[in-house]
């Protein structure tokens, strides 16, 4: 789109799903009424001090993990300092010095490549109070403030908005599937910036980096991405320089707004945060959070797919999270997966979209789920039969054997019930003998309506269809 | 009748007794507090609220040997519904919404808040001139500075108001005063006492301590405020010990050093004097007392400067007139709200240290000088715990000086620093150290020994001040009819 | 060596501590500050560490907290204290939006 090579980098901040905040014991909640999740250390009281949160070490290890970090042994925190209204003690907790993973990767894939996102490090810190401004004032809610985060930057190995939008989608799918982060980015529990540069050549030193802050949306990342670097590109080919900015993702413009200029580097004034001691994580540690992340997507695709599910069945699947952990439980077992797929995101979905429902609510335990599925493999239920008995399927708790025979739609499989049916159908039919001999296939057709009205849909239609054969051929 | 001039042992038996109530001691407590309101102890006193708690004390049971007796708390601790200033204008409306956990455990003994004693602004300082509500005086000489930062509770355990105090210690604010007043004041290991509720200073040197008039009820009291907080994760787990266990055993064959920095020119020779006529009643007791080098001693205070001012400049960021304390009226800004606020909140010395601090801190200054002082630090501790190798406490003099007139010059800002010489090396190395008095100089104002002890080894320090204090037989009444 | 700090240097200290200062305390603190700085020079000089500790090594290693919920302020209490707030908001002057 431009003759430049962009270089981009993106920053994320995830709030992580603990029950309280990372240096307090109050709850780490959404929504609530303003400054109802608080307590004197959130408000940064005189004579507070923090504590450390133990599942937010868990949930930054499990997160190390599955972003292929490595994982620090040795750790402390520091304070960042700098005034601003939503930041309670005017410093912030986090790890500059020492974040607690370094050097991992996330595998995307562009148009059929694997590509490593290539990730700096990921650290933990604390959440800002949440200001709303109204008027000449600002507001401030402090239930936000200390929620735990934990930020992960990439090395600037990205080379398209293409890129940033897989990685963050990537990303989310990760995070959220190990049970880290809601990653609601409409909420605020996902937030991305971008930082984007621009350059003629491989060869030459990086551009002037611009900072897109807080975008809302995944893509949004991608449009911010290209605006800027368009606008970048403009600035360039007329021969003009620029500072280092911050800007932010104005969606009505559908562009990116300057915010401030960058100063000679912002002066932190970081230093080692001293009412925290050391944090040591150990390889027991390390063990006990490996054994809580559940089965990947990635992994989960490549199982499924291994399985006989087709790849477009594989991603739904994956995108719907309880039926893809469903669906794992049978994994071990011997059943027609191809079919259970089919099932779970047709007829199931749609009983569960329409009663609100997740798959563990219903009745559907794994034992009668393959028997449903043997059901129809051996089509003693077909599709269209079993769009009748869903609900009972799924709300009561017989066998799907007795819900069949219950209600009436047992698919005949006994071949001398069918045959009895067929042979008076053909007597009754002399015309239709006759156009068997001309024009076999559409003569079949009408046959099998024959059966299906008088059967009410209950044949076994393969079985059906070969009887019909053999008694025509006959005549 | 005088009560409070009795033992704490001796109270606790009356009250037991049911001979006293702690309505009287309360009542007394106040009554010595206003005759000797010109020494300007107290910031707040907690009066309504001390008659009312002792009123209710007297339905129950006296279970504990702090049962009932009035301590006075500086005022950087948090106290629930009491007004809390750090002696600044920055405070001085604030009354805070939660207790420190040091108080509840004197809540937990039953121990009766009887104020909130005046300091140096927010601990900067070491001579309580720096306080927002004027300086507290010496009682031995009114003309004289209390010293500090814990001026107020060392001038009230002296004037004998109350027998028991706390303070607070972060580059000798106990153990300096204590000794300007000729009491007993221990800084206690760092992690020994919950800093939760303490308004942070210098975090990683502050540490509560107690100051009384002599050193048995000091490990009285340290027996009732320490212990592992949930709340403070550098507060120290280690089981329950009995600090008072030492007291009255023999030191002969007791180990000690004398570092040569701490007996040279820096000191005054009235005091070092002093020190070695206590030195010399030792080893005629049968310790063993040796001259050590020990070394980084002297580059303590810069340390100190680097490592305090960086963390206070980093702790007093969060008084920006938002939340609570003081607030510039009518802020045309946010900005305006921040300088404003700041301005008008804290003194002079406060911004002076938040300057300095600031500096340290900023630009390439945190890693060339403040990460490197930090490591040093380490090495100090090293350096001190080879000697602790060897012997069983260190001792010095507490200060290199007496106390000095109210009226003496506050410009230079290494002066103030200098008169923590001594001291300040025990807070690097988060050692437990103690003021005992052991004289008086020409103009009769107190001479204090230091004694330092390896890390938790408070009982140690406690048995040796102990037996001096016993040998010697002070005087320590101000009002004592042998004072002269 | 410079004798003192520049001017600026010590409006940037004062601007990140939002310390207001007089002219008269800026000539002060471009001098107090170099002398601290000179003093502190001499901690270069100080050999003997090979690592940085940066965390005193008196603490312990910290203990990690359980993730249960304890008590929290009513909003009452927590405007009580503010000096200026709307409703259960604590409130500031506007302050324009970026987030850092």
């Amino acid at each position: 789109m431009t003759n430049y090579i962009p270089t981009i980098g993106i920053e994320v901040h995830v709030e992580l799903k603990t029950k309280t905040k990372i240096f307090s014991p109050s709850v780490n909640g959404y929504g609530e009424m303003a400054n109802s999740l608080t307590n004197v250390i959130d408000l940064g009281y005189p004579g507070t001090l923090p504590t450390l949160n133990k599942e937010v070490v868990n949930l930054a290890i499990k997160a190390a993990t599955v972003l292929n970090c490595k994982i620090r042994r040795e750790m402390h925190f520091d304070r960042k300092n700098y005034f601003y209204p939503d930041n309670s003690k005017n410093y912030q907790i986090t790890q500059s010095r020492t974040p607690i993973g370094y050097d991992g990767y996330v595998e995307i894939d562009v148009n059929g490549t694997k590509k490593k996102i290539e990730i700096l490090e990921m650290h933990i810190e604390e959440d800002t109070c949440k200001s709303t401004h109204r008027g000449n004032k600002t507001l401030l809610d402090f239930n936000r403030a200390g929620v735990p985060l934990i930020e992960i930057v990439t090395k600037p190995c990205i080379a398209t908005a293409e890129e940033a939008k897989l990685y963050l989608e990537k990303l989310k799918e990760l995070l959220f599937y190990s049970d880290i982060s809601d990653c609601k980015m409409e909420e605020g529990s996902m937030r991305a910036d971008a930082n984007v540069s621009i350059r003629k050549n491989e060869s030459d030193p990086f551009g002037t980096k611009c900072e897109i802050k807080n975008i809302g949306s995944i893509s949004n990342v991608g449009v911010s991405i290209e605006k800027e670097i368009i606008r970048q590109a403009e600035l360039l080919d007329k021969g003009e320089t620029f500072q280092e900015q911050t800007r932010r993702y104005d969606d009505k413009l559908g562009n990116t707004v300057l915010m401030r200029v960058k100063e000679t580097g912002n002066d932190y004034r970081y230093f080692p945060e001293p009412d925290i001691p050391y944090l040591y994580v150990t390889d027991e540690m390390i063990e006990e959070v490996k054994k809580t992340i559940p089965m990947l997507p990635d992994k989960r695709r490549e199982v499924y797919v291994s399985k006989g599910v087709s790849e477009i069945n594989a991603n739904k699947l994956i995108q719907n999270r309880p039926l893809s952990d469903y669906f794992n439980t049978m994994l071990e077992d011997n059943t027609n997966f191809k079919i259970a797929s089919n099932l779970l995101l047709g007829d199931i979905s749609a009983y569960l979209n329409k009663n609100e429902k997740v798959i563990t609510d219903t009745t559907l335990t794994k034992e009668r789920f393959i028997e449903l599925i043997k059901n129809m493999e051996d089509n003693t239920l077909t599709s269209k039969n079993l769009k009748d008995i869903i609900d009972k399927i799924l709300e009561s708790t017989d066998s799907i054997e007795k819900i069949i025979k219950d209600s009436g739609i047992e698919n005949i499989t006994d071949d001398s019930a069918i045959r009895e049916v067929i042979v008076k159908i053909i007597e009754a039919n002399p015309q239709g003998i006759a156009d068997y001999k001309e024009r076999p296939d559409r003569a079949l057709k009408f046959f099998m309506g024959q059966v299906m009205k008088e059967t009410k849909g209950s044949a076994n239609p393969q079985m059906a269809t070969e009887i019909l054969k053999e008694e025509l051929s006959n005549k | 009748m005088r009560y409070l001039d009795k033992s704490i042992e001796e109270l606790h038996e009356l009250l037991k007794s049911k001979t006293i109530k702690p309505i009287d001691l309360v009542e007394e407590a106040f009554a010595r507090i206003e005759e000797n309101k010109d020494l300007n102890a107290y910031i707040t006193l907690n009066k309504e609220e001390a008659l009312k708690q002792a009123k209710e004390l007297e339905d129950k049971e006296v279970d504990n040997v702090l049962f009932g007796i009035p301590i006075a708390v500086k005022d950087n601790i948090i106290t629930k519904g009491l007004r809390t200033t750090c002696a600044s204008h920055m405070l001085d409306n604030f009354t805070p919404i939660y207790d420190a956990t040091i108080v509840e455990k004197l809540k937990e003994k039953n121990m009766i808040i009887i104020g909130k004693t005046n300091m140096d602004e927010f601990a900067m300082g070491s001579s309580s001139r720096t306080s927002y509500f004027g300086a507290p005086k010496n009682p031995w000489n009114n003309e004289k500075i209390s010293g500090g930062s814990s001026g107020g509770s060392a001038t009230t355990i002296a004037s004998r108001d109350v027998p028991l105090a706390l303070g607070s210690d972060t580059g000798g604010s106990i153990r300096q005063p204590a000794s300007y007043c000729g009491i007993v004041g221990m800084k206690p290991t760092y992690g020994r006492i919950s800093r939760y509720g303490l308004v942070a200073f210098a975090s990683s040197l502050d540490q509560i301590g107690p100051m009384t008039r002599n050193v048995y009820e000091n490990a009285l009291l340290l027996n009732a405020i320490v212990g592992k907080d949930e709340k403070d994760l550098t507060s120290a787990n280690k089981p329950v010990e009995d600090f008072t266990r030492l007291i009255g055993q023999d030191i002969k064959g007791m180990k000690i050093a004398v570092p040569n920095y701490f007996m040279s020119d820096i000191v005054e020779d009235n005091i070092r004097i002093q020190i070695e006529e206590t030195i010399k009643m030792l080893k005629d007791k049968g310790a063993v007392v040796d001259y050590v080098d020990v070394k980084y001693l002297e580059n303590a205070v810069t340390l100190y400067q680097i490592i305090a001012m960086g963390e206070a400049s980093s702790n007093l960021a969060r008084f920006d007139g938002i939340r609570y304390g003081h607030s510039k009226e009518n802020p045309e800004n946010i900005e305006d709200l921040y300088y404003g606020t700041r301005q008008e909140g804290f003194g002079n010395e406060v911004k002076r240290r938040i300057m300095v601090g600031s500096y340290l801190l900023s630009g390439e200054n945190a890693k060339t000088y403040y990460n490197k002082a930090l490591s040093i630090r380490d090495d100090m501790k090293k350096e001190f715990t080879k000697v602790f190798e060897n012997y069983d406490l260190i001792i010095g003099p507490t200060t290199t000086t007496t106390a000095y007139n109210l009226t003496d010059s506050m410009d230079d800002p290494r002066k103030t620093f200098m008169d923590d010489v001594l001291v300040i090396p025990v807070n690097m190395a988060g050692l437990p150290g103690l003021n005992v008095p052991v004289g008086f100089d020409k103009e009769h104002m107190p001479i204090g020994l230091h004694i330092i002890g390896n890390s938790f080894e408070e009982a140690k320090i406690y048995q040796l001040a102990n037996f001096i204090e016993k040998e010697l037989n002070l005087n320590l009444e101000v009002r004592g009819e042998n004072n002269d | 060596m410079e004798e003192k700090l520049t001017r600026e240097e010590v409006l940037h200290v004062a601007e990140l501590a939002r310390i207001k200062i007089t002219e008269e305390e800026i000539e002060r603190y471009q001098v107090q500050l170099k002398q601290l700085l000179n003093d502190v020079e001499k901690i270069n000089d100080v050999k003997g560490y090979d690592d940085e500790i940066l965390i005193a090594s008196w603490y312990a290693p910290t203990t990690l907290r359980e993730d249960t919920s304890k008590e929290m302020l009513n909003p009452k209490e927590v405007v009580e204290n503010a000096p200026r707030h709307s409703g259960n908001y604590i409130e500031v002057p506007v302050v324009i939006s970026e987030e850092a």
